[in-house]
């Protein structure tokens, strides 16, 4: 009977022989050394270095799945009572495991490899070409500049966002109403707004605004310019996703204390000053919040630029997504593709960290 | 027949009911004579399925796909006997276009199935996916599929890889392959000498013009253009000018500049191939025996520029950088923008069907442009004669059987049997004259007296089929390379051409260079010793 150690959990006795001990690790280290000797087999017959050797690596995944049954199997096996406990999450947490770690680790040899789906000789590891090659291409460097221009357009988005929220928290006609309609756009999919906007509304000959701006005499042109089908993915994902920005913001308004607001309008604070000293500052963690998240959205940004511009004109609305997707869809170049998928996931990865290292000290509500 | 198509000629030719009755009542005449009334029972067959359901009569139906195959079965009966493929099945992968493609091939097999006693399973495709479909099942070798229903650009990743099964001498008697139109004869087709397509399907581009910009006293006071020399001239001319149609300027030739997923570039080829093939070789995108891409040379260069110097001369419509072809054929041409294109068949038969289409009533056709001079990549020099080079854009559908039906005899001949049931004569004369998807390809398609019999205006028949045919058989017809991978060469090139478009890159030249960088990228990622032999091979030069 255990005297010590986790008695709440336990309800049987473990009395576990040290040879019993042994078979679990034995039965974990002999399934493991198997997988890998089957892998490294598979690898060198791959490679040409055997002659004999699977067609597939079927095998060497039912070894892995050996692999994983042995080691749950050992958790009861060595740890008795606690190895059950084990078991309630070890299954899972390899499965989750085992479905980001070898698709990770494929991608990063894909990414090394010169693989066009097109070639008879599928992938072939090219070294560091393919980073020579991103180090050279200057429509993936431009399209990852065009990236930076689409999240700082968050910043107008939240100011536009948070002007919406006020006047919806306001005590405004039919505040309800507006509330929906205000929703509206994020109930779109992406790839509607593109056509419809894009492709319709703004279409340079039949689409109604530009026969409106060619009634007041202007000569409309939405795409033709860099800057201007720049400005307008920017227009149209904005008018997309504003709301859910709003929506956020509104929740964070609603959930203010009213007292302080009204202490300091007995304080005598101004409209301004109220919103300024009290509103903002208690809205912080609330902002920095939606403006992550909406960054985050933002760097996934491909939809609206692949249906309307198709990156152009000159690569000057591509996304770093709608680049690769070019790459990958339209000329099956795996290899490449992956490889600056990988490239961007790093980035990204920097990026977020490095964003919410810098915003956390906004994310706690002052006291 | 494409849909459009169909529709444009009823449209065109406003077939009213009493028409549509009296065919109605000469098929029914037909039909109750008895069989030893008729000299020629090949030819009545003709007739009769051309009466299913009835030009002007509403759209063909499943009832109606199954009629036909029915009745299109005795070249079946002459090679395969009844019950001979009882438990056979096999899995045909083809597209799910609405009440086209896969939709027929399950009607027309239907009667075949009950005869042969083999069963169909099908695999159905968006569009879309179609493409990314193929290659994942080639690269990653899980081609679960017996036939398929395929385009012939894609040959060289299939033929190429010995992944397709040979045409059995039978199926090529009795599809009777000779009837083809002759840009879909040898090498289309075949690879290494052996045949593998069933075509069911031609594809080319044509030239459209408005009527109405040509001509004494029009807006341009021309004759139609003939060559890419008079359209580049035309088109600046008319910059300043006001549309006949719709009071709005007045633009000429309407040249896409935005990708399409690759197909983008068949509109480039339409320039270059007049400046490009020369009738002395077939290849005019690579050279044959280095892969080394002749699109930097000075014809294609000169195709660019010609597209640069009218973006220099203002002479497109605004925001045409963000025009893609199908912008330019719906949005503008049909719409009253621009005034000549070239395009596949269905622009024209939208003419007058399109909601948005104003052009209907002045619209004509004719082959693809010519050019005044033609470059000799062989001699390295410009030669100062007339060249037409139609280009066979996409080169149409067939059906193919897969290797996988190897090595079970039974599978084999009942896979080819129904390939050559949907290809066969008689079957595919009526999918060319109802909406199916497929435009003709047969000599025999443009007997145009069986189309009036069936109810068609024989006029209207011969001005878009007959556009259609001289291109099919032109002599110096432009056929693209059926290798692995064309469509990442096509597409490299138009995102290559849209920033050449935005001034990206400094002339035509560099814009042609970056282009030529690119395909040799991936002639070398997808191996050029392969390529070298398949191009080659679809050649018909090894």
């Amino acid at each position: 009977m255990m005297t010590d150690g986790d008695l709440l959990h336990t309800v049987t006795a473990d009395n576990i022989s040290n040879n019993r001990k042994r078979l679990g690790k034995l039965l974990v280290w002999s399934t493991a050394l198997f997988g890998l000797a089957l892998a490294a087999w598979q690898m060198a017959f791959e490679t040409g270095r055997v002659s004999t050797g699977f067609d597939t690596w079927r095998p060497v995944l039912y070894a892995y799945m050996l692999w994983a049954t042995a080691l749950c199997a050992a958790q009861v096996i060595v740890n008795g009572e606690k190895g059950k406990r084990t078991l309630f999450v070890l299954p899972a947490a390899l499965f989750v495991v085992s479905l980001v770690v070898f698709p990770l680790l494929f991608a990063l040899y894909i990414s090394f490899t010169d693989w066009n789906l097109a070639s008879p000789n599928g992938p072939q590891p090219n070294g560091w070409s393919n980073v020579k090659e991103m180090w050279n291409d200057e429509f993936y460097w431009n399209a990852l500049k065009n990236m930076v221009y689409y999240v700082l357009a968050v910043s107008v988005e939240y100011v536009i966002a948070f002007g919406l929220a006020l006047l919806l928290n306001s005590q405004i006609r039919a505040r309800k109403f507006f509330r929906v309609v205000f929703l509206l756009p994020l109930m779109l999919s992406p790839v509607a707004v593109s056509w419809m906007i894009g492709k319709s509304m703004l279409e340079v000959r039949f689409g109604p605004v530009s026969r409106l701006l060619r009634d007041i005499g202007v000569e409309p042109s939405f795409f033709g310019s860099p800057e201007i089908a720049r400005f307008m993915i920017m227009a149209m994902d904005a008018w997309t996703f504003i709301p859910f920005m709003m929506i956020m913001l509104l929740a964070g308004l609603q959930a203010l204390p009213s007292e302080v607001i009204e202490a300091s309008k007995v304080d005598g604070a101004t409209g301004w000053q109220s919103f300024k000293e009290v509103i903002f500052p208690l809205m912080l963690p609330v902002s920095v919040t939606a403006i992550v998240i909406r960054i985050i959205f933002k760097l996934k940004l491909a939809d609206i630029i692949i249906n309307v511009t198709s990156g152009g004109p000159g690569g000057a609305t591509d996304s770093v997504t709608s680049f690769i997707f070019r790459e990958y869809r339209d000329r099956s170049n795996v290899g490449y593709g992956t490889l600056l998928a990988m490239v961007y996931l790093i980035l990204i990865i920097i990026f977020v960290t490095a964003l919410l290292k810098l915003v956390s000290r906004w994310m706690e509500r002052p006291a | 027949m494409k849909v459009q198509l169909y529709n444009y000629i009823l449209a065109a030719q406003k077939m009213n009911r009493r028409q549509m009755l009296k065919t109605m009542a000469a098929a029914g005449a037909v039909t109750m004579m008895p069989k030893l009334a008729t000299a020629d029972g090949h030819s009545n067959i003709r007739a009769e399925i051309l009466k299913i359901p009835g030009v002007g009569a509403g759209s063909p139906t499943d009832s109606d796909w199954q009629r036909v195959g029915e009745l299109c079965l005795n070249a079946t009966k002459e090679n395969v006997a009844a019950g001979e493929f009882e438990g056979v099945e096999l899995t045909f992968m083809g597209l799910n276009n609405q009440n086209l493609h896969n939709f027929l091939f399950r009607g027309f097999l239907k009667p075949w199935e009950a005869y042969t006693g083999a069963k169909i399973n099908w695999i159905d495709l968006a569009q879309a996916d179609y493409n990314a479909r193929l290659q994942q099942s080639i690269a990653t070798g899980t081609v679960d599929f017996d036939i398929i229903e395929m385009g012939a650009p894609f040959e060289g990743d299939v033929l190429g890889k010995g992944l397709a099964s040979e045409m059995p001498d039978w199926v090529k008697k009795q599809i009777d392959m000779d009837d083809y139109v002759d840009y879909l004869k040898e090498p289309v087709g075949t690879w290494d000498g052996k045949t593998y397509r069933v075509s069911i399907d031609g594809d080319c581009h044509t030239f459209a013009y408005r009527k109405d910009y040509f001509g004494e006293g029009s807006v341009t006071g021309k004759e139609v253009p003939t060559t890419w020399q008079e359209i580049n001239q035309i088109s600046k001319d008319l910059v300043g000018k006001e549309d006949p149609l719709t009071g709005l300027p007045a633009h000429g030739y309407l040249d896409p500049l935005k990708g399409w997923g690759g197909f983008g570039f068949y509109f480039l080829e339409n320039r270059a191939a007049a400046y490009a093939k020369h009738p002395n070789s077939p290849a005019w995108l690579f050279e044959p025996d280095t892969m080394k891409p002749m699109v930097n040379n000075p014809a294609w260069v000169q195709a660019i520029q010609d597209v640069m110097d009218l973006i220099e001369a203002d002479a497109y419509p605004t925001d045409q950088i963000n025009a893609d072809p199908g912008t330019t054929a719906f949005q503008q041409f049909l719409a009253g923008t621009g005034s000549m294109l070239t395009w596949w068949g269905d622009v024209g038969s939208s003419a007058r069907t399109s909601d948005t289409s104003v052009v209907g009533d002045v619209v004509g056709f004719g082959v693809n442009p010519a050019s005044d001079r033609v470059y000799n990549a062989q001699s390295g020099a410009w030669e100062e004669t007339r060249n037409e080079a139609p280009n066979m854009a996409y080169i149409g559908w067939g059906v193919y059987v897969m290797a996988t039906v190897e090595g079970d005899e039974k599978k084999k001949k009942a896979a080819w049997s129904a390939a050559a049931h949907l290809g066969g004569k008689d079957l595919s004369l009526w999918a060319s004259a109802y909406p199916s998807g497929f435009q003709p390809y047969r000599n025999s398609h443009f007997q145009f007296e069986e189309w009036e019999e069936a109810g068609y205006d024989r006029a209207y028949v011969e001005d878009y089929l007959g556009s259609n045919a001289d291109s099919y058989n032109h002599p110096n017809a432009a056929i693209e390379p059926r290798i692995p991978g064309i469509f990442q060469y096509y597409s490299v090139a138009e995102d290559e051409l849209a920033k050449g478009y935005a001034g990206k890159y400094a002339s035509a030249q560099e814009t042609a260079d970056a282009i030529a960088a690119a395909w040799e990228k991936i002639t070398d990622q997808i191996g050029r010793d392969e390529q070298i032999a398949v191009y080659k091979a679809s050649l018909g030069l090894s």
